[in-house]
């Protein structure tokens, strides 16, 4: 998004700039924040960020506590940076005694010194002198005024493999050939501890062995062991690849869907020389697991499907599996779609928000963003799911997947569910609590049978239940009309012509 | 990239222990932080409390100057605790940081920010990457579109707590809106604006108070209904979601400071001429000497003012002769009015040894301080960190904690009940007799639920270990 041209041409000192590019509602975030949710998922590593105390709350407490559902992250540390250290002092000596102080609470764990945004900008580059102690501290500069959060997932796990891994790895244990990584979830992860449960019932189901999760379930001592896997499973599109390429093992990604999973399911049993006991695997699922959605599709939920949309707003392996799943499998009609990170011709925060006050879908899947938006559209029928971080959400239980088949049966579940409670909330009903005044008041609507209706003035209504879903519109029909006929009745209005269907709509509001 | 070691600091000093001492160390500590060093400092991002304050107001649309990781974060933590507002920002790193353009970066988010129907006012919030690139008041145009803009500048580094922050936002608005009135004398002469008492809507407004703290929605009307009674009148209270609020400050007869740590906004208004009242009417002997303090300020009836006051008092006291504490709590809260509630969990029966806060010890601390420590309050540390509260669970042993997020969670890990100050307390009524019974019963409850945390610390954590012998230095 750029500036109108007026903007755009008022130069600071005569000097023409590049186009300013706007943002709204951040829904990804800094490489700062990708190495503590990376690195402090390991209990062995103990980080030390550089930063203001506003860095450190943000990432190790205010925010973790309503997305990870953890009372803060414990092994991190600020250095506390103050006036006086951004203005005259620098870092170093800030950083010192937080070494100091941690190196003798926690000996056995690997002090590790982060970089953030503000850090970088006073240029606080502690590497060589933190290279020089005995033992070394390692120093990663988190490139957080440059790079997002995706560029520094991929960064700080190569960074980690490099540096604690590659040079160190030890004879491989005899089942190897088996063995599997699953590289990816760390904290941040939308709704990751099901989907690694899923992932691993998979991976376990088509024949493979897990070995490590990194890392998620991995120490910092565990990671030479990321070399003893026969394939790796990379969890998310968005992150994790080029730690696999590094690795130079064949490699696949976490599946949603009903066909990319059994794809999966195929493809790793190839891998692992396991093609056979895979392909049971996948004729139990449908007995099993998958049965709901073989019964949904047969039963009369089946057929809402062709006449809802939807939209996705979420991380590129969410957006790109519900488009699968919903769309191109079951026939939901896809209103957008735009993954993160962004690709070209995808929508910003910007275009989406502005997409969405015109029209809303039935479903929309997104985070707390699109959840504003909505709230500023006051849209009251669509169904908000939540498909991504930001946005206060717990996601911790394991039945709640979106990867594989228990994944598909789940958001398939969800939307069945939500569909149900839509159809509940159209329904017409007394309203008990305030029966008496019912009863006394004149009723209106015995007036409108005197009315006639514009054939123009019928189709303006219909128009109006174009953002209904198809199941709820005969209740939602009754009571746009009722709507239309009180207020008709109420000016004397005897012909109802579209624009008296304006005028009572835009009243009832 | 430069290294910028300065001298005199030799990092080679740093000592190296042997992993020995791990074993004694791991035996010592349950918890995972520094036992003898105060590293870890407890607030919330310090911009935070601006951006809660603003957001709130009708009207008023935000512009954040900042980088990407602050930005994520507080615009999860305003969503979540503030407004359902969405938030307009320039990209800024590197990139622009080189091409300089970081005023114009802040006037495009700003344009942006003022294109939402109905927008009063844009707040640029300025945080510390834009403060250390240096954006400053004159780069920002006054108004956009016909929208007002206010630059306010809350970098985390030079501003230690969110309740600071609050008074940062609200004195931005207080200069820009009640800005002290001049006039012109029959010689020509611009001075200050004098009250002479010969205009019937100015003495209306100069029996008047504002209250300038954030406090629970019901707490306004209680206040009201009292000072009705002694001849006054709530006005407003700030932080206030109207924005014409702000603008009358500085025409009341008197602004109630409820809350220790607004100085710059206190010091502009008494500036204008606006007398200042600290302390806050919570429990018996604080509510009566509020009520007398306004009588006073404000020239009120004596006599009824003097009744008003004790028939609170003893409102007050009947409710905690009904409803007595007994427990030993600790006050650790990050909000800035933690002495408050302390005041009035001693006046019910309490011991509250040891009371720590996010904001920097001022004056308007100093009379809470010295009403605490009469009454058997040990420690009160201001601009805490963990560490410090953590060892005071080691040093008196309470009942129950009123804590932060990590203080709470280390306390329940204990076995200890504790609440999360800033989502429990914040969400009850809390002043003169109307407030004191919802606030005395939820600690009652609070304290009489010992054995499910015991049971819940027990189930997961297994038989306890021996108690840690740590002596611990309360001196630091």
């Amino acid at each position: 998004m750029t500036l109108p041209e007026t903007l755009q041409a008022v130069p600071a000192g005569g000097k023409q700039h590049a186009p300013i590019e706007l943002i709204r509602d951040l829904e990804s975030t800094s490489g700062y924040w990708a190495a503590v949710w990376t690195m402090c998922t390991m209990p062995d590593v103990h980080l030390i960020c550089d930063a203001p105390i506003g860095c450190f709350n943000l990432v190790a407490t205010a925010v973790p506590d309503y997305t990870d559902a953890i009372p803060h992250i414990h092994n991190i540390t600020p250095s506390v940076m103050r006036e006086q250290e951004v203005t005259m002092l620098g870092t170093a000596g800030a950083v010192r005694r937080a070494v100091e102080a941690l190196r003798r609470q926690h000996p056995d764990k690997e002090i590790i010194v982060v970089s953030t945004a503000e850090s970088e900008m006073i240029s606080s580059d502690h590497s060589d002198w933190l290279s020089r102690l005995d033992p070394p501290v390692p120093f990663f500069w988190s490139r957080s005024l440059e790079g997002d959060e995706w560029e520094g997932r991929d960064r700080v796990l190569l960074w980690l493999w490099e540096r604690f891994g590659r040079d160190r790895a030890a004879p491989p244990p005899a089942e190897v050939a088996r063995m599997v990584n699953i590289i990816g979830p760390t904290y941040g992860c939308f709704n990751s501890p099901a989907d690694l449960h899923e992932l691993k019932r998979l991976i376990e189901g088509a024949g493979g062995k897990v070995n490590l999760v990194y890392p998620f379930e991995a120490t910092l001592k565990d990671t030479p062991r990321l070399a003893h896997s026969a394939v790796n499973v990379v969890m998310y599109r968005e992150f994790g690849e080029p730690l696999a390429q590094a690795l130079g093992k064949p490699y696949l990604f976490a599946p949603m869907g009903i066909r990319e999973t059994t794809e999966f399911i195929q493809k790793l049993g190839d891998l692992l020389g396991t093609r056979e006991q895979a392909e049971a695997f996948i004729a139990r699922e449908k007995r099993t697991t998958l049965a709901p959605l073989w019964d949904l599709w047969r039963g009369p939920q089946g057929d809402w499907f062709a006449t809802t949309d939807f939209a996705v707003v979420a991380g590129r392996t969410y957006t790109e599996g519900l488009v699968r799943l919903l769309a191109d499998e079951l026939g939901m009609k896809l209103h957008f779609a735009s993954g993160r990170p962004r690709r070209p011709g995808e929508m910003d925060n910007i275009q989406i928000r502005e997409t969405l006050h015109r029209k809303q879908p039935a479903f929309l899947f997104g985070s707390l963003n699109e959840k504003i938006y909505l709230t500023e559209a006051q849209a009251k029928a669509t169904h908000f799911i939540h498909a991504a971080f930001p946005g206060a959400v717990v996601r911790r239980a394991l039945g709640t997947p979106f990867m594989g088949y228990s994944g598909v049966v789940y958001v398939v579940q969800k939307i069945v569910n939500r569909y149900y409670e839509l159809v509940f909330n159209f329904l017409p009903f007394d309203n008990v609590a305030a029966s008496g005044q019912l009863r006394d008041a004149p009723n209106p609507l015995a007036a409108a049978n005197k009315l006639t209706w514009s054939e123009a003035a019928r189709a303006q209504l219909e128009q109006h239940l174009e953002g209904v879903p198809w199941i709820s519109r005969i209740s939602a029909m009754r009571e746009l009309r009722a709507q239309v006929e009180v207020y008709a009745v109420r000016h004397g209005i005897a012909v109802v012509t579209p624009d008296v269907v304006e005028q009572a709509l835009a009243v009832t509001k | 990239m430069s290294v910028s070691v300065p001298k005199g600091i030799t990092p080679e000093i740093i000592e190296v222990r042997k992993n020995g001492d791990s074993e004694a160390m791991r035996a010592q500590t349950g918890h995972s932080v520094s036992p003898d060093h105060n590293l870890t400092p407890q607030t919330m991002c310090p911009a935070f409390g601006s951006l809660r304050v603003l957001t709130r107001i009708d009207g008023v649309q935000i512009a954040m100057v900042t980088d990407t990781g602050c930005l994520y974060g507080l615009t999860f933590v305003t969503h979540f605790y503030a407004a359902r507002k969405s938030i307009a920002a320039p990209a800024f790193g590197t990139r622009e940081l080189v091409a300089g353009n970081v005023a114009e970066a802040a006037i495009a988010s700003c344009v942006e920010a003022s294109k939402t129907p109905g927008t009063k006012l844009v707040a640029a919030i300025s945080l510390c990457v834009a403060e250390t690139a240096g954006l400053t008041e004159e780069m920002l145009p006054p108004t956009i579109n016909g929208v007002d803009v206010v630059l306010v500048r809350v970098p985390a580094y030079a501003i230690h707590s969110h309740p600071e922050a609050k008074d940062v936002a609200i004195n931005a608005l207080l200069k820009r809106y009640a800005p002290p009135r001049t006039e012109v004398t029959e010689a020509g002469v611009e001075k200050p604006l004098t009250y002479d008492g010969s205009n019937a809507d100015e003495e209306e407004m100069r029996r008047k108070v504002i209250m300038l703290g954030e406090v629970f929605p019901a707490d306004p009307i209680s206040v009201d209904a009292v000072l009705k009674r002694i001849g006054s009148g709530l006005l407003a209270n700030l932080p206030s979601r109207n924005l014409e609020d702000y603008k009358v400050a500085r025409r009341v007869g008197a602004i109630a400071a409820v809350h220790p740590f607004y100085t710059g906004s206190v010091a502009t208004l008494r500036a204008a001429g606006v007398p200042i009242i600290s302390g806050a009417p919570v429990g018996p002997e604080a509510s009566y000497n509020w009520i007398k303090s306004i009588g006073a300020a404000l020239k009120l009836d004596a006599a009824v003012v003097e009744q008003v006051a004790r028939e609170e008092r003893e409102k007050c006291e009947a409710i905690i002769r009904q409803f007595p504490l007994r427990g030993r709590i600790h006050v650790c809260g990050y909000e800035g009015n933690e002495l408050l509630y302390a005041r009035l969990l001693v006046e019910a029966g309490a011991e509250v040894p040891y009371i720590s806060t996010s904001i920097q010890k001022t004056v308007h601390t100093a009379a809470d301080e010295a009403w605490l420590r009469a009454r058997g309050t040990r420690e009160v540390v201001y601009q805490k960190t963990l560490e410090q509260d953590i060892r005071a669970l080691d040093t008196y042993r309470p009942d129950l904690v009123l804590g932060t997020t990590p203080l709470s969670a280390e306390a329940k890990q204990r076995g200890i009940p504790a609440m999360y100050y800033t989502n429990m307390l914040s969400v009850r009524p809390l002043f003169l007799s109307a407030g004191l019974a919802g606030t005395i019963q939820l600690i009652r409850e609070a304290l009489e639920r010992a054995p499910r945390y015991e049971w819940m610390r027990a189930f997961f954590e297994g038989e306890r270990p021996a108690p840690p012998p740590v002596p611990v230095d309360t001196a630091n």
